[in-house]
């Protein structure tokens, strides 16, 4: 159709065409974060003060991990409830392989006392770093197993992902909390526990005086849980961006049938996606648990998903499938872990918090419907 | 969310010493309010805190450890002059004093301690005599009531991650091992500081084991459970009455005041709230006076048992019965 065919619709469709340009940004985003902050700034001071800006950082890192393992799901149409619980289940199994002593009083009646954890320590404790290793890489697999199995119901068996990782969710929290009879293991071995917190780079900035009492400024600018996550995130950039399962993966959730017919390997993909989902999870639950400093069979309950899920779909992955980078899954984690901050920091309540993050939620997912048909609309 | 007048104006009257240090910005970050005694501690914190002319920045983690701790990692970064904390448990209090005390931050721990009690300023009651002195009560009741027979306890256990949960345990076993073969093998039920789990658990044991004689609950919270599993099965009985359970629990809460006037529980073990509500704010005020950024101080509060003989006398020194004098049961 030509302007001079039909003058009107064409300011429509132009304006439709900006909007699904803007809508459809690689960088919508980001300049959303960027713009919340500089218009919080002004009235939010502590907002940008370096002490506020290491904590958003570091509330980023464990999140991103476990966000980008939901966004190999999402990209296939699916979505992972159990990642939570399988951090509950990485955590406790590692904390039980390497602790470097535990309370029989409090422990005892766990039925991995005398197995995988006794008062003299985990079942790998002092083995040096080979041990921890070796901790941390059983915990991962079970945590992968659990992935399988998921993967396995949603390609082979052709069940919900939803109903399979609803039931993988109470499974391995369940097991987690099991293991242990609902108690936390401490006494973690202290590289573990630089895992979560341990700064590399640190920045003074000088003795501080508006408090009351004097204080350190010294703020970890580059910690290890950054390098993990930046680590994950590039290689999970490379894997779905750069790869031919990644443009699989791409195929799969947009439309299942086709990629079948196209002779995509679907099975072995949503396979992969689902072990890729409890994978970052796991390494995630690992940051969570050397930050905490203890493993703890609830880790990733209460209202933890809703922020695994909010920060991947804020991002731009596609609850339908099919579109997903891993780019937009830094930026939507940076936002919601701004986001987060900044209503802490306007004082106000856990219940207006969560109402407010489960509001830009909702309008992350109708943001999701608009920016499809917008695009679709503004196709020649 | 009830108001708790009473409860308020005892512990601004109590906290005198809030008003001493300049007014400073306090962080109260607490992990929930899911029951009587942690609702009563955060209005008697918070009003005392306002009343000494204090800014109070309020983080509710709804139990999350994670949540709490970046909690107060943010109040740190407001700059917070100090920092009160009701933790989830032992292990991530351990964690926040470390990260508040790193920070050059004063925190106080209240009434659920630190795995590690080394740090921070830590008030705690002293379960396990407490919990010793209610069981004790309790069994010797039990024991005249048996007749000669081995008298069958229960004890509800808490979340034993929590120290608290811990030393009530301890006081427990302390007073079934100083009667001897008057008392069976306690039959242990966990309840993980959960209703749910409570239930569920004692619904089983119960069942299995309908001759209980005397139960203990780690916590007063848990008293509506027990009646919701023992009254259907006709074990719900005041004292006097035939088929009575002895029962003792820990806390001094509202409703565990009320049924031991009703003649259903006989003792409970009192931590005093105010005294420790005082003790949190006069020590961590005290830290910030001086000028000491990591106050090192473990707090003791020494509680008592109020039980059916001694309610007469007593009745006053438990925050709970305050409470249901004011008619909080009725708001």
């Amino acid at each position: 159709m030509t302007a001079i065919d039909a003058p009107a619709p064409v300011p429509a469709r132009q304006r439709r065409g900006f909007l699904a340009r803007l809508l459809g940004s690689e960088y919508f985003v980001l300049w959303l974060t960027v713009g919340y902050f500089l218009v919080l700034l002004p009235f939010l001071p502590t907002l940008g003060t370096p002490a506020n800006l290491v904590n958003l950082l570091s509330n980023m890192w464990p999140l991103l991990v476990v966000a980008i393992g939901q966004t190999f799901v999402m990209a296939v149409a699916g979505i992972d409830l159990s990642q939570g619980a399988v951090m509950a289940l990485t955590s406790t199994l590692a904390a039980a392989l390497l602790a470097t002593g535990a309370d029989p009083a409090v422990l005892a009646k766990a039925p991995i006392w005398g197995v995988l954890l006794s008062e003299r320590g985990g079942l790998l404790d002092g083995r040096g770093g080979v041990g921890l290793a070796l901790g941390l890489g059983l915990a991962v697999l079970a945590a992968v197993a659990v992935g399988l199995m998921n993967g396995i119901a949603v390609a082979r068996f052709r069940m919900p992902p939803f109903m399979v990782t609803l039931v993988a969710m109470m499974i391995a929290g369940a097991f987690a909390i099991w293991l242990t009879q609902s108690e936390n293991i401490r006494n973690l071995p202290e590289q573990f526990i630089a895992l979560g917190k341990g700064d590399i780079v640190s920045v003074y900035f000088g003795a501080r005086t508006e408090s009351q009492l004097p204080r350190r400024e010294v703020y970890p600018l580059v910690t290890y849980p950054a390098i993990v996550a930046i680590i994950v995130a590039v290689l999970a950039h490379w894997l779905l961006e750069r790869t031919v399962f990644g443009r699989q993966v791409i195929a799969v959730g947009a439309n299942r049938r086709a990629a079948e017919i196209s002779g995509v390997p679907v099975v072995r993909v949503l396979i992969l996606a689902f072990a890729l989902s409890a994978l970052f999870a796991a390494i995630g639950g690992l940051l969570y648990a050397a930050r905490l400093e203890a493993g703890r069979p609830t880790l990733g309950s209460g209202t933890f998903l809703l922020d695994v899920i909010g920060a991947t779909v804020i991002g731009g992955t596609s609850l339908f499938g099919g579109k997903a980078r891993v780019i937009w899954t830094v930026f939507g984690v940076a936002f919601f872990v701004l986001l987060s901050n900044s209503l802490n920091l306007m004082n106000l309540s856990s219940f207006h918090v969560d109402m407010v993050k489960g509001a830009v939620i909702l309008g992350a997912a109708l943001l999701d419907v608009a920016r499809t048909r917008l695009t679709r609309q503004a196709l020649p | 969310m009830q108001t708790l007048t009473l409860a308020a104006a005892l512990a601004a009257g109590t906290v005198l010493s809030a008003g001493a240090a300049s007014a400073a910005n306090i962080c109260f970050a607490f992990q929930d309010l899911e029951t009587e005694f942690w609702v009563a501690g955060h209005q008697a914190i918070t009003t005392a805190l306002q009343e000494g002319g204090h800014t109070v920045i309020e983080r509710n983690a709804n139990e999350d450890a994670n949540r709490q701790l970046e909690q107060v990692r943010d109040c740190i970064a407001q700059g917070v002059d100090g920092i009160i904390i009701i933790p989830q448990d032992g292990e991530s209090a351990a964690t926040i004093v470390n990260e508040a005390q790193n920070a050059d931050v004063p925190i106080a721990v209240f009434n659920r301690p630190p795995s590690d009690l080394s740090k921070g300023i830590i008030v705690v009651a002293d379960n396990a005599t407490i919990a010793e002195q209610a069981v004790d009560f309790a069994l010797t009741k039990a024991i005249e009531r048996a007749g000669g027979e081995p008298v069958q306890p229960l004890i509800l256990v808490g979340d034993l991650g929590d120290p608290n949960a811990v030393g009530r345990r301890a006081g427990f076993n302390a007073a079934v091992e100083k009667h001897g073969d008057a008392v069976a093998t306690p039959i242990e039920v966990a309840s993980n500081w959960d209703a749910a789990t409570a239930l569920s658990n004692l619904e089983a044991a119960v069942t299995a084991n309908p001759n209980i004689d005397m139960l203990f609950t780690s916590s007063d919270f848990l008293f509506p459970t027990i009646r919701s599993v023992l009254e259907p099965r006709g074990m719900w009985k005041a004292a006097g009455e035939e088929g009575h359970v002895v029962m003792a629990g820990l806390d001094g809460d509202a409703t565990a005041c009320s049924l031991i006037k009703e003649g259903y529980v006989d003792a409970t073990g009192v931590q005093d709230l105010y005294f420790e509500a005082d003790a949190a704010l006069e020590a961590l005020l005290a830290a910030m006076e001086a000028g000491e950024a990591q106050p090192n101080q473990v707090i003791e509060d020494p509680g008592f048992a109020l039980t059916t003989d001694n309610i007469g006398e007593r009745e006053m020194d438990m925050w709970g019965c305050v409470l249901l004098a004011e008619g909080f049961l009725n708001k």
